[in-house]
């Protein structure tokens, strides 16, 4: 199975359980859903089986119980992993992954030194420019893929929500201290 | 959490309308001297400039842009051309993938995705590089790039939305542009004006630094979070599942950090987990109501 909790192919093949650890604290609901009961609680930091996604949701186990929680509530790998190579490692290794290795040792990354010793390519800017497409084009596109816009928010800064709360007069980002 | 239906006004944007300064006629004029040839020459010492240019008595167009950007006044067609040189910069490390299908695909999500962002009328490019790195790059004016080792790695159309939504948040927020602003403005303290070249490519060039470098100096952390937030909701306002983006962040974690691939994300950006971590604090019950999105997975074009 995929190794990401998030990715849909969870939902394929949602066989065997993955590890993962709760980001922050969320309810266990009985369905995908904020309006389905709360069977439990999964606490920032607990360890859980993941078992599975529907929509926004994701079923854990936690504590014997299992229960539905928010997707981003929770992410797979163990919970200090972070912070730790070693827990990399040994998710790589229970995954028997052996083409990371190989990638590991065999490929290079983009360095800073070719990037700075980049020469400006016309041509490829001619081919990028040719390949572009207008709105009419990309809105014919959502249509056939059966994408329909949808009116939703901006998620405000998390960082300047806490300020708010904490004090009238927030400090202002670094942004708007530039004055620009 | 409570939910909340306005925005923090986060970045005060000014830049877009230049008051008194326009560029536009003068950036097309220095561009024309060398179009097919490459158009930037090697920066710095070997672009001096010429005889009889460097004189007090008349302003050179390059010190009027200079002076837009360190005024934070740069117009939109100024802004399309500094990113233009950055993206042909970087095209020249990595070269498009010659793969027309993909090119055209990506070209369809992306601009799809950019019709729901603020700024739905700049001409926006996508293309997919030829590198293994695991990235995606964005450059003023609408320039935006993954690399063909992070596209191997979606799922489905509704990652690669995100990606390129993060990216588009960027571009939106002028984020490298108030970057060079704040670069130039020191530069300008020192020997800068005067000293190099301020005609053509060659200043442009000055301008943006060495190459590509721009893409690989790394943004501040919260303007990275803030793409992630403005990713996310693009991704959903275009139809698509919200959850895209922290998919792919979750699968990059999964990346052995000592991994080549990903050395120029992980030293430019915050680590995935720490993303992962912000974007479910900005999420917390917000999109609860969010009907479910698409991720067209079967139209999602893979790479051969």
């Amino acid at each position: 199975m995929r190794w990401s909790v998030l990715s849909l192919s969870m939902i394929a093949a949602p066989v065997m359980a993955a590890s993962g650890s709760m980001i922050r604290n969320d309810d266990l609901r009985e369905s995908p859903g904020a309006g389905a009961a709360v069977v439990g609680h999964a606490s920032k930091g607990a360890a859980v089986e993941i078992l599975g996604r529907q929509s926004g949701w994701t079923q854990v186990k936690s504590g014997g119980k299992s229960g539905w929680v928010r997707i981003l509530s929770v992410r797979s790998g163990s919970a200090d992993s972070s912070a730790d190579l070693g827990g990399f490692i040994e998710a790589g290794s229970k995954r028997g992954d052996a083409n990371r290795a190989v990638a590991v040792a065999g490929v290079r990354g983009l360095s800073e030194e070719e990037l700075k010793g980049a020469k400006y390519n016309a041509q490829e800017i001619a081919l990028l420019d040719l390949y572009k497409v207008d709105r009419v084009i990309a809105e014919q596109f959502a249509v056939s893929g059966g994408l329909v816009a949808r009116q939703v928010a901006q998620l405000p800064s998390p960082q300047a929500e806490n300020g708010k709360a904490r004090s009238k007069s927030s400090k202002p980002t670094v942004f708007q201290e530039e004055g620009i | 959490m409570k939910r909340i239906g306005w925005i923090i006004p986060l970045f005060v944007i000014g830049i877009a309308h230049a008051g008194g300064f326009d560029f536009k006629d003068i950036l097309k004029a220095l561009q024309k001297p060398e179009p097919a040839t490459p158009a930037a020459p090697a920066p710095a010492q070997g672009a001096g400039a010429q005889p009889g240019q460097t004189g007090p008595a008349a302003e050179k167009p390059g010190d009027q842009l200079l002076k837009a950007l360190t005024m934070g006044k740069t117009s939109e067609s100024d802004e399309v051309s500094i990113g233009q040189q950055i993206a042909g910069n970087l095209l020249g490390a990595a070269p498009l993938v010659k793969d027309e299908a993909l090119q055209r695909y990506v070209n369809r999500v992306g601009r799809w995705v950019a019709l729901q962002c603020e700024r739905p009328d700049l001409v926006w490019r996508f293309g997919v590089i030829e590198t293994e790195d695991l990235n995606a790059f964005s450059a003023p004016g609408g320039f935006i790039f993954i690399t063909k080792g992070l596209y191997r790695k979606l799922h489905n159309e509704a990652e690669l939305a995100g990606v390129l939504g993060h990216e588009i948040g960027h571009v939106v927020r002028k984020h490298h542009l108030k970057l060079l602003q704040k670069s130039q403005g020191i530069a300008a303290l020192g020997s800068f004006f005067g000293q190099q070249a301020k005609e053509g490519p060659a200043f442009l060039q000055n301008l943006i630094g060495n190459g590509a470098e721009i893409v690989a100096r790394g943004l501040d952390k919260d303007a990275e979070f803030e793409a992630d937030r403005l990713g996310l909701i693009y991704a959903a306002r275009a139809g698509y599942d919200a959850y895209g983006l922290p998919s792919v962040l979750a699968e990059i974690g999964h990346t052995a950090k000592g991994d080549a691939r990903v050395s120029l994300l992980f030293k430019t950006h915050p680590l995935p987990e720490d993303r992962l971590n912000h974007l479910s604090e900005a999420v917390g019950d917000r999109l609860d109501k969010l009907p479910e999105g698409r991720s067209d997975e079967s139209r999602f074009y893979h790479l051969h």
